[in-house]
């Protein structure tokens, strides 16, 4: 009994799909697609001082998202207002790096600082020069 | 304070990556998605509609790419997925089957060009398999034209390579059936 599928490869190429690739201009379609999805977010450019704001505020106790939202905007943080659920995102992203980790008490999520985000926070804390400290200070007090 | 700073910057770079991944992907099996996408929607533009969108979904959901799974079978696996979504979509069921309905209303035209179409033996065996049940028709595509394995195929479709067996030996003989037919 032979089999009647055979031929199939070559038969199908000589009629329902002769001249029919997906061309360039498609191609190019899907690329411009993917770049304007990712121009779009700009969430994955992060300010360090945004990053160390996050840690300073979990650095002595661990504590749920809503309070350090709430601490990063008495700290004038303001990169996450009116856009709050970016927060959790970038909380996300810190302990999926391992920098922070978690807790789930009476429903909250508690973050606190990891040992490798007790590194960071300290070599960064030694590397910034104590004019540049001072100066953010200033700039902190004028701006209130 | 290295550390977070590449923090910032591997997104960046691990978009470049991701871009470049999908422009390979695109050279090496574009075509062959393209194909298989046609033998669902058997369009093509809708195919090649579909075929794009494919490939911007590989792009998003490529973080979830298992690097155990070849790359292969993972993409003609969200291609296989899309296909079967936009079946059972609303769009497709409601508007695109109405329009089918219109062939069946005989006109002139369409008679001839499918004349020209069906007389030669590669046209035969062809349409034969664009006529079989979608179960039928996806395995023997993917099996006798995209030359995958049984066990590929399994990954694929996440069908019992038992029953993929099955369905291959019940193709043959629904073809046969039809081709005895015909002649």
């Amino acid at each position: 009994m032979s089999d009647p599928f055979t031929n199939l490869k070559s038969s199908m190429e000589k009629s329902v799909f002769k001249d029919f690739s997906f061309s360039n201009e498609r191609k190019n379609a899907v690329k411009e697609a993917i770049r304007i999805s990712q121009s779009q977010p700009q969430f994955h450019s992060w300010k360090i001082e945004t990053i160390i704001a996050i840690l300073e505020s979990v650095q002595h106790e661990s504590k749920d998202g809503y309070t350090i939202s709430t601490q990063l905007f008495q700290k004038n943080e303001r990169t996450f207002q009116k856009n709050e659920g970016q927060l959790y995102t970038l909380l996300h992203l810190l302990e999926n790096k391992e920098i922070l980790t978690s807790n789930w008490i009476n429903k909250k999520k508690y973050y606190s600082l990891n040992s490798k985000g007790k590194k960071y926070l300290a070599t960064y804390k030694q590397d910034t020069s104590k004019q540049e400290l001072s100066l953010n200070h200033l700039l902190e007090e004028a701006s209130l | 304070m290295n550390g977070l700073k590449q923090l910032a910057v591997t997104d960046e770079s691990m978009v470049l990556e991701r871009e470049e991944i999908i422009d390979q992907l695109m050279q090496e099996y574009s075509d062959d998605i393209l194909h298989l996408v046609y033998t669902y929607v058997k369009n093509r533009a809708t195919a090649e509609d579909l075929t794009q969108e494919i490939f911007i979904k590989c792009y998003e959901r490529l973080h979830q790419f298992n690097q155990q799974a070849a790359i292969k079978t993972w993409v003609y696996r969200i291609a296989s997925n899309h296909c079967k979504d936009y079946l059972r979509s609303w769009h497709y069921r409601k508007i695109t089957l109405s329009d089918k309905i219109l062939d069946y209303i005989p006109s002139k035209s369409k008679q001839v060009e499918e004349e020209i179409i069906a007389n030669s033996e590669e046209n035969i065996l062809t349409n034969a398999v664009l006529n079989l049940p979608l179960k039928y028709r996806e395995v023997v595509f993917l099996h006798y034209y995209e030359e995958l394995s049984l066990a590929e195929i399994s990954k694929i479709t996440t069908v019992n390579i038992n029953t993929i067996k099955t369905r291959l030996k019940r193709a043959k003989d629904l073809l046969k059936d039809k081709m005895i037919e015909e002649v």
